[in-house]
């Protein structure tokens, strides 16, 4: 008798659990507030945002201030902001380009649709280079893999990733024989990706070479490249002066930065302005972005 | 002759081993601390630690890290409020209540619970936990009341198993004397069995406290991670492993040693946890 009691609560506990979790049909509602989610500081993709956007402020004496919201929910992952997105209809974050999908969407900025075409016609605002960096001259080997990057071949890697081509007059690679070893690439998560197709390619055209890509993060890959523990390094933001005064850089794409919404959510286009104004704080609902 | 020879060549290898851990422990001391006194020196130890503001991107640039302490007291806090009766009534049931066949099923359960990856529980939190009570509150659904459920989820192994243990550990003539004075079973249980194990108790929950402090992996995917001061149960938090972890990648000069001064802050917390376990485990043998 104890037992059938208890197990009949029990179950009424379980059921009304799992009830409570299944009631989320309703319509979007403009009226509650913008969840903010951004990247953590030192992030790549955060420093070209905040500062294309204009949320980092420049002073007269050189002080610089990230006014980014105090409220805004830091991921420290392209993946992690884009699940945020994709689970919460009343967020917004930024993505780098090439990582979009159709999970999410993303809006238009001023009007522009986030597409390579646009980041390299330079109609879409919010772009960044992709860079590599290293220290002196390259050996035998990284200098042909710059330069396989740099060829037709190469970016046409980067143009399919959903990146944009630096150059427009392009060499087709030439084909160097007997190359090998190894060579080890460190950086920026946003350039790994795209990074690891080229390393693919290459090593189709040379199968006695191997590189090694390590995903660290832009600062970390550049701390790589001038302790010399890289060959390379990949740097997703600009570079700093202390930092170009110790290594040479190379621009190898471009990216635009996606901003980017829940499906669910009916906002189309969105002025830099406007978000500059969420990314401050200043706007905290939507139903001043969507008219009705 | 020989005997003596391997006697001594013995002694020396598993002297090695003992003394392997301290190596390790004492280098990471002096790693943490060599490369966090400088830059607390240099930023001034009040201004590192009760400093407000952390904002590394800024121009001058700002490490204070009182947001990310009271923001981790606060999560454990709040996870010790849900893991703590939970697992301790379920020790208790454990130990005193349950059938054998049932507590075989739940024990193997709580052991799995302890090798789930933390990561894993993250994954959990952030598709079941955060949407509920995105539903329930509003905002974000990432905030202090979601870390500390899950934080609390997380250190019930450890309440579990070692207040169990230190319940089982309680004379079995303590339970018999206090049922032939004619108390039920739930009466001798709480009334006398619980108490007499009471040191064991707070150990588990020191430890569970030492456990919460230090989770990283699952706390960033639930948190929110703001780096401000705790600003109520349904805002988000950062704590000083978060800080550590979500920063460190791009982290660079003054910002990289910023973050290293965070973990020897949070090595201090460390220390301290232990500390009290030591006492009270001291005390209880006395």
């Amino acid at each position: 008798m104890k037992k059938l009691f208890n197990f009949i609560i029990t179950t009424i506990i379980i059921m009304s659990i799992l009830a409570g979790c299944s009631n989320n049909t309703e319509e979007f509602n403009t009226g509650r507030t913008i969840n903010v989610i951004t990247r953590e500081d030192g992030s790549g993709t955060r420093g070209a945002f905040t500062e294309i956007v204009g949320i980092l402020e420049e002073g007269s004496n050189g002080e610089i201030n990230d006014n980014t919201y105090i409220e805004a929910i830091v991921q420290n992952s392209t993946d992690a902001v884009m699940t945020s997105v994709l689970n919460d209809e009343y967020s917004i974050g930024y993505i780098s380009l090439g990582s979009l999908n159709d999970t999410i969407k993303a809006i238009k900025v001023e009007g522009v649709e986030a597409t390579a075409e646009n980041v390299q016609k330079g109609l879409y605002k919010i772009a960044r280079p992709f860079n590599i960096v290293y220290k002196g001259e390259l050996g035998t080997l990284a200098q042909d893999f710059v330069s396989f990057i740099l060829s037709v071949e190469g970016q046409k890697i980067i143009a399919d990733k959903g990146y944009v081509q630096v150059g427009t007059d392009l060499q087709h690679y030439e084909k160097v024989n007997n190359m090998e070893g190894t060579l080890i690439i460190a950086g920026s998560t946003s350039v790994t990706p795209v990074m690891e197709e080229l390393a693919q390619a290459y090593k189709e055209i040379h199968p006695k070479v191997s590189i090694e890509i390590q995903s660290t993060g832009s600062s970390a890959g550049i701390q790589a490249a001038i302790e010399g523990t890289a060959h390379i390094g990949m740097v997703s933001r600009e570079l700093k002066e202390s930092e170009l005064s110790e290594l040479t850089k190379q621009i190898i794409a471009m990216d635009g930065i996606a901003v980017i919404v829940n499906k669910k959510n009916p906002i189309e286009d969105l002025t830099l302005e406007q978000i500059k104004s969420i990314y401050t704080g200043k706007i905290t609902e939507w139903n001043g972005l969507i008219d009705n | 002759m020989k005997y003596k020879f391997m006697e001594d060549f013995m002694k020396g290898i598993f002297l090695v081993c003992a003394i392997v851990s301290i190596v390790a422990i004492l280098l990471i001391c002096i790693f943490i601390f060599a490369g966090s006194i400088p830059f607390i020196q240099e930023y001034g130890f009040k201004n590192f630690l009760l400093g407000t503001v952390w904002k590394p991107s800024n121009n001058p640039q700002a490490f204070g890290i009182l947001p990310m302490i009271l923001g981790s007291l606060c999560v454990t806090f709040g996870s010790m409020v849900i893991g703590v009766p939970i697992g301790l009534l379920t020790a208790i049931y454990l130990a005193e209540f349950s059938s054998k066949k049932l507590y075989k099923f739940l024990k193997s359960g709580i052991n799995l619970m302890a090798g789930i990856p933390s990561i894993v529980y993250g994954f959990f939190a952030l598709v079941v936990i955060v949407p509920f009570i995105r539903d329930i509150f509003g905002g974000t659904g990432m905030n202090i009341i979601t870390a500390s459920i899950l934080l609390g989820i997380m250190i019930l192994p450890t309440v579990i198993s070692i207040s169990e243990a230190a319940i089982r550990a309680v004379p079995k003539s303590y339970y018999e004397g206090s049922i032939a004075l004619g108390a039920t079973h739930e009466r001798s249980v709480f009334s006398v069995v619980l108490p007499a194990a009471k040191s064991g108790i707070l150990s588990s929950i020191i430890l569970a406290i030492g456990r919460a402090i230090g989770e990283t992996m699952a706390v960033i995917l639930v948190a929110g991670n703001q780096a401000r001061i705790p600003a109520g149960l349904t805002k988000g938090v950062r704590t000083l492993t978060t800080n550590i972890v979500i920063e460190m990648a791009y982290a660079a000069d003054k910002h990289r040693e910023a973050l290293i001064a965070t973990a020897a802050v949070l090595f201090l917390f460390i220390l301290a946890i232990n500390g009290i376990f030591l006492i009270v485990k001291r005390r209880t043998n006395n």
